[in-house]
């Protein structure tokens, strides 16, 4: 934990608002979020909080009304369309609530279609489509289409899509939202052990449960970061939750996990965004 | 690039395939289109090539004098029948005279044409074309005698020469000499009869086969003491020939009539518009090609609407595992190129198909030329570019979020 780690995402003052005058939403309305590689963020709120907007815009699939986003240090304003595709196709990974595959097209060849936009020569394509579905236990349905597949199947070639490009940024929107909580478990054991390889993941999600392959938690409402918590893993059987940003009750909590053994240690966490927090 | 173009192409084909009969009705708009384009260009490039061979034959040294020429060229020109069918012609028989005399060593033969009934002993045969010349015009155009004569200086006015096709048709034989037919109370003695021209596109525009050849005296006498000239046809000596006297014959002309109310053509120039008689024919093609290639056009625009709207949620699917929008702009276009030169290659082969089995009913062969395949092509593939644009452009500008949010 001591290497400071660098911010692949910075959000500033974020502004992306739907509809016109008085029909207007902010979805998000001023968003001030830094995001560090290898970071694991579990976005949590109400539907309707802004995010899936959120992850849209970092996901670079929707353009931010006001305010900055740096990828990696780059301002994504200044990019053409078909750099920002290009980023996409490199490095970024999304995975859909309703896996998105290609109904017509086999799970080897949806698995190999971020690759043919990196201009990857056909069989190439496919011998690193059937390397990654491998890992994924799926390789004896490589010429399935999704429609034969189960759920947790669909959503296991989602990811292995996702992760085809090898991408430094796994955006996920509600992984499990569509499947039940056997499969449920073993697509969150797949993005755990992808943030152990050192993956950044940012995840959106309803459900409480799976903050705890987290390493951090944003809670959303109205557009707004409501909280914005860190669980600092010291010790593995003894993880530390810290509130990045809550003004008024920043302190840490005990988690579930390690109710029976006191915190090893007690330091608050100076955000640089909590100025930005409204609550 | 390179790998995404044959990707693309194997999405085409695989999107095409998944909807064959949409396909196929969208490609059928296009072969129409295109095989009504190559008939027509095979069929005039045939009817151009037997003039131009005509005109080639006899060595270039050949102009025609036709009444008219203060309107435009090709509207008095087209054809000396049904284009001056309803006016009195400006060439007269002083025009033949004079040119005669004032250039001895051109042949000059005049072209007056009529339609009559003949009536032989056993037949009679309704609106024949009777054809009224002087003997010059065995020089002028490369016309043989089978038996017999033709008419000359010394035959009699009430003498004719039967044309191949009409002596059969006429008298039931191909050597009706000595046999006697009517025209309008006259009785004529066939002294000749024609060797088969086969063909009636020349630069003369008289179907000589089914033609009735009088002297020009017997086509005054049935024409009320008056020779409607249609036409003169000049062979000079040598092309070199020709092309000093050409002006000289115009002056002549001129001075003969006062103003400038003839055209004189010569060379290939005869060619085009000898073949104009199939101009007319050829427009109304070229009308219906064009109107069948942009129905087929909007044919293919509308399927490719259809197939960007149904895929909408693939475009977006693409569009975030990182596809550019010029890449999905490339994928759509080449879906409808494909299409269209699909529609390009078969309207090709069907329009040769539809040219030979026309020119079967004809007096030519089609001319297949690699311009009319390449112009087959090039129309078919600007069909797609052009029609296939707006669908392709339309589906790359989808948002990405809102084509994930639709279910297909």
């Amino acid at each position: 934990m001591s290497a400071k780690k660098l911010p692949v995402i910075k959000l500033k003052d974020v502004t992306k608002k739907y509809g016109r005058d008085d029909t207007e939403v902010r979805a998000l309305d001023n968003v001030t979020l830094e995001i560090d590689q290898g970071e694991f963020v579990a976005i949590m709120g109400p539907s309707g909080c802004g995010k899936t907007t959120l992850l849209n815009v970092i996901g670079l699939l929707d353009a931010v009304d006001e305010g900055s986003y740096l990828l990696d240090d780059k301002d994504v304003a200044d990019m053409s369309g078909a750099a920002r595709a290009r980023i996409r196709a490199e490095k970024i990974g999304i995975v859909f609530q309703n896996f998105n595959l290609i109904g017509r097209m086999t799970v080897i060849d949806n698995v190999a279609l971020p690759l043919t936009y990196r201009g990857m020569h056909h069989t190439k394509r496919l011998l690193k489509a059937s390397r990654v579905l491998k890992s994924f236990h799926l390789s004896e349905r490589e010429y399935y289409l999704p429609s034969q597949l189960s759920g947790g199947q669909m959503q296991r070639v989602a990811i292995a899509r996702a992760l085809v490009n090898s991408p430094s940024l796994i955006l996920a929107d509600e992984p499990t939202g569509n499947l039940d909580s056997r499969s449920s478990h073993v697509i969150m054991e797949e993005l755990a052990e992808l943030h152990r390889e050192g993956n950044t993941i940012l995840m959106v999600t309803h459900n409480p449960n799976l903050t705890s392959y987290a390493s951090r938690v944003i809670r959303m409402l109205d557009g707004h970061v409501a909280s914005d918590r860190k669980i600092r893993v010291i010790d593995n059987d003894k993880p530390e939750i810290v509130t990045l940003r809550h003004p008024e009750k920043t302190k840490v909590k005990k988690p579930k996990t390690a109710k029976k053994s006191k915190p090893a240690s007690e330091k608050k966490l100076k955000s640089k965004q909590a100025k930005g927090a409204k609550k | 690039m390179k790998f995404l173009l044959a990707n693309h192409i194997d999405n085409a084909i695989y999107s095409l395939k998944t909807s064959r009969l949409r396909t196929f009705l969208t490609v059928l708009g296009l072969t129409i289109g295109v095989a009504s384009i190559t008939a027509i260009m095979t069929l005039s490039g045939g009817v151009t090539a037997v003039i131009d061979k005509q005109v080639s034959e006899i060595g270039g040294n050949i102009a025609v004098v036709r009444p008219g020429g203060g309107s435009s060229f090709t509207d008095n020109l087209t054809d000396i029948v049904s284009g001056n069918f309803y006016r009195a012609s400006t060439l007269t028989e002083a025009d033949v005279s004079s040119l005669q005399e004032g250039f001895p060593k051109l042949q000059v033969a005049p072209i007056m044409t009529m339609n009559a009934t003949l009536k032989s002993t056993k037949y009679q045969v309704e609106n024949a074309n009777i054809l009224a010349t002087t003997p010059a015009l065995l020089k002028t155009t490369p016309l043989k005698i089978d038996v017999g004569q033709f008419i000359d200086t010394t035959t009699d006015n009430m003498t004719a020469v039967v044309g191949a096709d009409l002596a059969v048709k006429l008298f039931g034989t191909t050597s009706p000499l000595g046999q006697t037919f009517d025209l309008h109370g006259h009785s004529f003695t066939i002294i000749g009869v024609l060797q088969a021209f086969n063909n009636p596109f020349n630069y003369d525009g008289v179907d000589f086969d089914n033609s009735m050849v009088v002297n020009l005296d017997a086509g005054k006498l049935l024409h009320n003491g008056f020779a409607q000239i249609q036409q003169l046809t000049i062979k000079a000596p040598s092309s070199s020939a020709l092309d000093s006297t050409l002006p000289k014959i115009s002056a002549t002309l001129k001075e003969n009539h006062g103003e400038h109310d003839f055209t004189v053509v010569a060379g290939k120039d005869i060619a085009t518009m000898t073949s104009g008689l199939f101009r007319a024919v050829t427009s109304v093609m070229s009308a219906i090609a064009a109107i069948a290639l942009v129905v087929g056009g909007i044919g293919v625009m509308n399927i490719m609407l259809v197939g960007v709207a149904e895929r909408t949620r693939e475009i977006g699917i693409r569009k975030s595992v990182g596809a550019s929008s010029g890449t999905i702009v490339m994928q759509f276009l080449v879906e409808a190129i494909l299409m269209s030169i699909a529609g390009g290659i078969i309207g090709y082969a069907a329009g040769l198909v539809i040219a030979f089995v026309a020119t079967t009913q004809l007096y030519f062969v089609p001319v297949v030329t690699w311009q009319s395949a390449v112009a087959a092509l090039v129309v078919a593939l600007g069909v797609g570019v052009i029609f296939g644009l707006y669908p392709a452009v339309r589906a790359a500008r989808k948002n990405p979020i809102e084509s994930l949010r639709q279910y297909r």
